[in-house]
């Protein structure tokens, strides 16, 4: 199989009702026709962005995007470690994701964890539910830059607030930005508790965390609203 | 009603007995895949018709809630505790929908509500359950649940959801969680007191999004009163329980003479895939929700995630679609939700209301629970006045035909459709009511009258 036929087979991957694990084999027969990866990730990238266009169309849903952000995930790690130095073949950052404590809420994470996944960052997604201190333990196990906060609940946007605070207890405050989100969660209640950042939709997630990443700031020093 | 201990322990322990299946298997396979195949067995797919919102296809509806019976069975509920499905069978499920009440009595001191079922275009009033749980602060809670309670509309009491309780910030599943169970009760039973609607039935506990609300203050002294309240149930999308709400309604259980209310939604472009597809997740959802909690009222409906709202054309559909297939084919008191985009003093919100509870009235909602004003984005966004207007049209939409309902919304539609997006915030209660005398501003009341007027012009029967 040439280079073209591979290329065209590991972005039809993403079309597919295939599961997950079986574009690894693709990737892995790229790696071994010696084709360059970061070619094949960037015919990855343009696979997912025709599957988010297809989403904002309303052609295809949120468990499809869900998928082609798992199978972007599982390219990378066939890719990585074949990229030469200096180069990231994404943009580099690792997100902290999850939904607060109290709060069982998981689409909006998971439509923001897909789109981060989808824009080139590396995603550790703590699911639902989730208490402060595995938040701040995440982001210092992990060397995050970036702390996403998800809540639905208003009962749950205190927990929010708490995790900036606990942050700040622990020193890794200036370390890390916080952006936050949900359904009852504005920008004005984003700066109010000392986030760096909020936006109103995961689209608006992936823009603010390529601005605040690219654009030299240090956290909790700015703050952004992508509305 | 009370809740059957054998079922109720069938339940419990399928929760702890049924297939294993993660979490994300459920969200991207089990729920698309499932529903996507029946759509196509029964040959649903597409048949969702914007140009028309309300359906009018009696045929279409009874295929939509067989199809819902059949994913109900395929399908189950996944307990997220335990990763674990509750399955039922066919006969079982047949036997929940059976087994509720075709018509219940809620309330006391001459504050009494009938729920009863309602078939299409049928003039018995439906029941009007106010407001949805917007977060307000300590201060504004008492005099609007009194302005509310003071709308000869509103016939039960359910939101709103106090930010603090004592001045301290209420945190989900927190001990302050249980303390403001019961602080909502007392707080609801003076605004009653002061509206002279004391024995209102209510919906509990609004405020409180764990089950530590409602053993803080559901069936304790001083609190919500088995009996005459009803529990909240609201299980996560697509098909989900959690230990969370087995708990609710072991409480109910304990409590003795417990009623359940059982609510789900599910979202046009989440993991139910189209309104085809939303439709048919929200009437298995409700079969299932009837069966595993016992409820006495309650459904699931959809909603749009492109504007989280359910009064633009596709959403109408799917909400006309679920309540017509669950009235035709079933005798449950079903509820549903009404999710407006928009706020206080936008003629938005209003537009929205009448449409969506037209829709409601005319499809065979039993009840109606709203307004969720501005989307429940902004503390405060919500007052008397919309949820007055909201209640007039839904009862006295009762009784009017598909037909001349579809006319008016395609008179309506075009004035706010557009707009959904935008999602204008408008005013709080604090700056379009008089707090003294529960009064609006004059700009907000001659909003309403205007819109009404225009709604009344359109066809509505609300002069």
């Amino acid at each position: 199989m040439d280079k073209e036929e591979l290329l065209a087979r590991l972005k039809q991957k993403f079309f597919d009702e295939s599961y997950e694990d079986e574009i690894v084999p693709v990737a892995q027969q790229i790696v071994e026709a010696g084709i360059d990866v970061l070619e094949a990730i960037h015919a990855a990238s343009e696979a997912i962005r025709q599957v988010g266009d297809a989403y904002e169309a309303g052609d295809l849903y949120l468990p499809d995007l869900m998928i082609a952000g798992e199978k972007m995930k599982r390219c990378m790690d066939v890719f990585r470690p074949h990229l030469k130095a200096g180069e990231s073949g994404a943009k580099g950052g690792k997100v902290v994701l999850g939904t607060v404590s109290g709060d069982i809420h998981d689409i909006g994470k998971n439509l923001v964890g897909t789109m981060l996944t989808v824009g080139g960052y590396e995603l550790i997604d703590l699911g639902v539910d989730v208490p402060p201190l595995e938040f701040v333990s995440a982001a210092r196990d992990k060397g995050a830059q970036v702390v996403a906060l998800s809540a639905l609940m208003t009962a749950s946007l205190p927990y929010q607030q708490e995790v900036i605070d606990l942050l700040k207890e622990v020193g890794l405050r200036e370390k890390v930005f916080v952006i936050v989100g949900g359904g009852p969660v504005t920008a004005e209640f984003a700066r109010r508790i000392g986030a760096d950042g909020w936006a109103e939709n995961a689209a608006g997630a992936l823009k603010l965390v390529d601005r605040i990443l690219s654009g030299g700031g240090k956290p909790a020093q700015t703050f952004l609203a992508i509305g | 009603m009370p809740v059957d201990r054998e079922r109720l322990l069938t339940v419990l322990e399928r929760a702890h007995t049924g297939p294993v299946c993660e979490t994300y298997e459920w969200d991207t396979r089990v729920i698309p895949g499932t529903l996507r195949s029946i759509l196509k067995k029964y040959e649903l797919e597409k048949t969702c018709d914007p140009v028309n919102p309300i359906n009018m296809n009696d045929e279409l509806a009874d295929r939509f809630f067989q199809a819902g019976l059949e994913a109900a069975e395929q399908i189950g509920l996944l307990c997220t505790d335990t990763h674990r499905v509750i399955k039922f069978s066919r006969e079982e499920l047949l036997q929940g929908l059976e087994a509720a009440p075709a018509e219940f009595t809620v309330g006391e001191n001459g504050q009494e509500v009938t729920f009863k079922h309602r078939n299409l275009n049928d003039p018995t009033e439906p029941v009007w359950i106010a407001p949805l749980s917007i977060a307000v602060t300590e201060d504004v809670f008492v005099p609007l649940v009194e302005g509310i309670a003071r709308e000869e509309v509103v016939d039960c009491i359910e939101g709103p959801s106090l930010e603090t309780v004592y001045g301290h910030k209420v945190r989900a599943g927190s001990p302050f969680e249980l303390m403001v169970g019961k602080y909502q009760a007392e707080l609801n039973y003076e605004a009653l007191r002061r509206a002279g609607r004391l024995g209102m039935p209510m919906y509990v506990v609004g405020t409180s999004p764990t089950h530590y609300g409602v053993l803080g203050g559901y069936g304790i002294p001083g609190g919500f009163k088995p009996g005459r309240d009803i529990v909240l149930l609201l299980s996560p999308v697509e098909m989900k329980t959690t230990y969370e709400l087995l708990h609710r309604l072991v409480q109910v259980y304990n409590c003795g003479d417990g009623l359940v209310y059982g609510g789900s939604w599910s979202m046009i472009g989440g993991y139910a895939g189209g309104p085809e597809g939303a439709t048919l997740s929200c009437i298995a959802c409700t079969i299932l929700l009837y069966t595993a909690y016992q409820a006495v009222n309650g459904a699931s409906f959809p909603y749009d995630l492109k504007y989280m709202g359910n009064c633009g054309r596709k959403a109408l559909w799917a909400l006309s679609m679920v309540f017509q297939a669950l009235s035709r084919n079933t005798h449950i008191c079903a509820n549903s939700v009404l999710n407006q985009t928009s706020g206080p003093v936008t003629d938005v919100l209003l537009y929205e209301s009448a449409v969506g509870m037209m829709t409601l009235a005319v499809s065979g909602a039993t009840s109606c629970t709203g307004t969720r004003t501005a989307g429940g984005r902004f503390t405060n966004y919500i007052t008397p006045l919309e949820v007055r207007f909201a209640g007039e049209v839904f009862k006295r939409c009762a009784g009017m035909s598909r037909e001349r309902a579809n006319e008016i919304a395609n008179q309506l539609l075009p004035r706010y459709e557009d707009r959904l997006m935008e999602k204008p915030a408008g005013k709080s209660f604090l700056e379009c009511y008089d707090l003294k005398t529960l009064q609006p501003s004059d700009e907000w009341r001659k909003l309403y009258e205007t819109i009404k007027e225009e709604c009344i012009k359109a066809g509505m029967p609300l002069a």
